[in-house]
């Protein structure tokens, strides 16, 4: 047990917002120590890209690099949805018990977090979505501006090397892309004259990945398997940017496969310590005279809850979660197309982002090329769920159709409500003993009105594209499978409303600050939230170093 | 059943291997089941076009080295067994293909215990097995690793 602090900072998780933290603060001159509880993964050999069954082993499992969660019991599904039901031709309906399937926090632990296998999308959050409640009445305004985020945007797009197009309207920038976008894919092309026939504009996606060398990084070749892990280092993981950025400042000390079970915190309003968790049981006392969270919005509120609910002096721990709102269209086109060539969502619409752009529900959304994720699967996944049945008919449909789907996905403003939050499961814990964080999510009318719209227009720019054979459709009205969560340590000015101010720092806790997307106060317009937590994540490293 | 034939039983569910499970259903004196998943597989995924059909490829024994799978896999074999019979053939290895084709339609379509997801599963399986196969793989585009090459030519339209 240690009593004297070795650090100036510990920071809990070592994702997206843990990463940039870390690195914000040893580039100010402190002292940081980065745990994660997870393991670390090296990229060169731990994406198995280049093995004969790549498509079926997606991103490795390693002992600890997937936390546990449980569910609370599933929403009920009211009506007939027909354009929102998850299922596929070859694999029938995903769900038929009439209650929503609580699948998956689709999540890595270890050093570089969900960034190890995300798509890598660089998206700055809409201005207008930031002011939701006073423009729109709904979920809660940000207690900052675009306008403050925005150097903290560029100076997180500089480090990663972000591929961007010249202009993405609303979102008004102070300085260039670092890198040219990226060039679109064939896929992208057909979509994109589906798009220019509806009335749409489509444009390349901002991109996490190296359209040319950066920084010693290679740039992309295109191979559209970020889901699984970039081997390459040329995906903008957190791993390969901001940690790297951080060890190379001499300041930083990485410690994988440690998980915090519990913050202990002192009589003058100051957290003092984290408890560890090593791997052979025992537990360590980590003194911090900065502590920074930076596990999410499932487990850093499960830490806080499991911590006598430290930081709840409002009650909103947990309060106000938001998972992921989202749809995937599939359809044959006439010709091949073979999608996973390329980026994956190389190509978006952002005609629809804005908070009052759909039609009669606030709250916006974007639409993307999904082809790179939906066909990861490989051959095998297509045969089995492009194509119904079995047998020489079979057979022959897969020799003549493969390589022709096109997958549109849209996601959306997802808002909060009571029913949707994080507390601790009373019967579940994990080998420290800490309860599990349990997971409760109901969507709202809204949310499912937007659901319609996204599947609606997404049908519409499959068939304006020429594939109108649709052969597979998913959708969060029925099945929870989330990738962006956000929302329950909810930033803001008022005490009694927010967990944390603008800064990330407690209300209380003087010392106690949170860095990743449980302090959205709302979802933004389906912008993938990775680069907004790396720049508040920075500018909260800021804040602690002039506190 | 006698308590050392259960256990012998047990313990090759347990290993999971196929031939352990076809020696040990052999003691109890029942008929193994591979040639009925031999041809279960060939009939779901044939080839054809120069491509091999699943059980040349020992696919079902794959599956019936799945220790999960060895309770659907027993009774799918006997209620494809029962149609045959009803049907005045020997056993579902007796019938030609359509017939076959055409057993496994009625499975499918079966509200029986457990019969539907059983033909599911068995085309789950060995449709990922079949055409994740390196043999069966080749005769499509694009299905090698994505590594270390990439698509150089992704903006063009596909070869």
């Amino acid at each position: 047990m240690s009593g004297e602090a070795n650090w100036d900072a510990v920071v809990v998780g070592a994702g997206a917002g843990g990463a940039a933290a870390a690195y914000g603060l040893c580039r100010r001159g402190l002292s940081v120590l980065l745990l994660d509880a997870g393991p670390r993964f090296d990229p060169a050999t731990d994406y198995p890209l280049t093995e004969s069954d790549w498509e079926t082993r997606g991103f490795p499992e390693r002992t600890g690099s997937t936390g546990k969660v449980t569910f609370a019991p599933a929403q009920g599904l009211i009506g007939q949805e027909p354009l929102l039901a998850s299922g596929s031709r070859g694999l029938g309906p995903m769900v038929t018990n009439g209650v929503r399937l609580m699948d998956k926090y689709d999540h890595v632990r270890g050093i570089g977090g969900s960034t190890l296998h995300f798509t890598g999308e660089a998206h700055r959050l809409h201005p207008a979505a930031m002011k939701i409640k006073s423009r729109f009445g709904v979920a809660a305004d940000w207690p900052l501006e675009y306008a403050e985020l925005e150097r903290y945007y560029s100076e997180a797009e500089q480090l990663i090397g972000v591929a961007g197009p010249e202009s993405q309207g609303a979102r008004w920038r102070s300085q260039k892309f670092p890198l040219p976008p990226h060039p679109l894919s064939y896929a992208a092309q057909t979509l994109g004259k589906g798009a220019k026939a509806i009335g749409l504009d489509w444009q390349a996606n901002s991109r996490a990945a190296l359209s040319q060398p950066w920084n010693g990084r290679p740039p992309c070749n295109y191979c559209g398997a970020c889901n699984n892990g970039c081997p390459r280092a040329d995906k903008g993981s957190a791993d390969i940017t901001f940690i790297q950025a951080a060890l190379a400042a001499g300041r930083c000390t990485i410690r994988p496969d440690s998980q915090v079970v519990r913050i202990e915190a002192g009589g003058d309003d100051r957290v003092t310590a984290v408890l560890v968790g090593r791997a052979d049981g025992s537990i360590e006392r980590i003194a911090c005279p900065n502590l920074v969270l930076a596990c999410g919005a499932v487990e850093t509120p499960r830490l806080l809850l499991t911590s006598d609910g430290l930081a709840n002096e409002s009650g909103e721990v947990g309060r106000n979660f938001m998972d992921t709102l989202f749809v995937v269209v599939g359809a044959l086109h006439p010709e091949a197309q073979h999608g996973r060539r390329g980026l994956p969502s190389d190509a978006i619409s952002w005609d629809f982002n804005a908070p009052d752009a759909i039609p009669g529900v606030v709250g916006g959304c974007r639409f993307y090329n999904a082809a790179g994720e939906a066909e990861l699967g490989g051959l095998g996944a297509f045969a089995l769920r492009a194509i119904p049945g079995w047998g020489r008919p079979h057979a022959q449909s897969v020799r003549r159709l493969w390589g022709h789907a096109l997958h549109v996905g849209a996601i959306g403003e997802r808002l909060p409500n009571r029913d949707s939050r994080i507390d601790l499961d009373p019967d579940a814990r994990d080998r420290f003993g800490m309860q599990l964080a349990r997971i409760a999510s109901s969507l709202g009318e809204s949310d499912i009105a937007r659901l319609r719209f996204m599947a609606k227009k997404s049908h519409e720019l499959l068939a304006a594209s020429g594939a109108e054979r649709i052969y597979e459709s998913y959708s969060s009205w029925d099945w929870f499978f989330a990738t962006h969560v956000f929302g329950t340590c909810r930033m803001g000015n008022d005490p009694g409303s927010s967990v944390v101010d603008a800064y990330g720092c407690s209300h209380r806790w003087r010392n106690l600050w949170i860095a990743d997307a449980s302090v959205f106060p709302s979802s933004g317009g389906g912008e993938a939230p990775a680069l907004t937590i790396h720049a508040l994540a920075l500018r909260t490293a800021e804040q602690i170093r002039e506190r | 059943m006698k308590r050392r034939n259960v256990i012998t039983l047990l313990a090759a569910l347990g290993l999971g291997g196929g031939a352990m499970l076809r020696r040990a259903l052999a003691a109890l004196g029942q008929q193994a089941p591979e040639p009925t998943m031999a041809a279960i597989a060939d009939t779901m995924f044939p080839g054809g076009d120069g491509l091999p059909g699943a059980s040349a490829l020992r696919l079902h024994e794959r599956l019936m080295a799945m220790s999960d799978l060895q309770d659907s896999i027993g009774k799918g074999v006997a209620w494809l067994d029962k149609y045959a019979a009803a049907r005045g053939a020997d056993a579902f290895v007796a019938l030609d293909e359509a017939a076959r084709l055409a057993a496994l339609d009625a499975a499918f379509a079966s509200t029986d215990d457990g019969m539907r997801p059983f033909v599911f599963a068995m085309r789950q399986h060995l449709g990922q097995l079949y055409y994740s196969n390196a043999t069966v793989k080749k005769a499509f585009a694009y299905t090698g690793p994505p590594q270390p090459d990439g698509f150089a030519g992704f903006q063009e339209r596909p070869r």
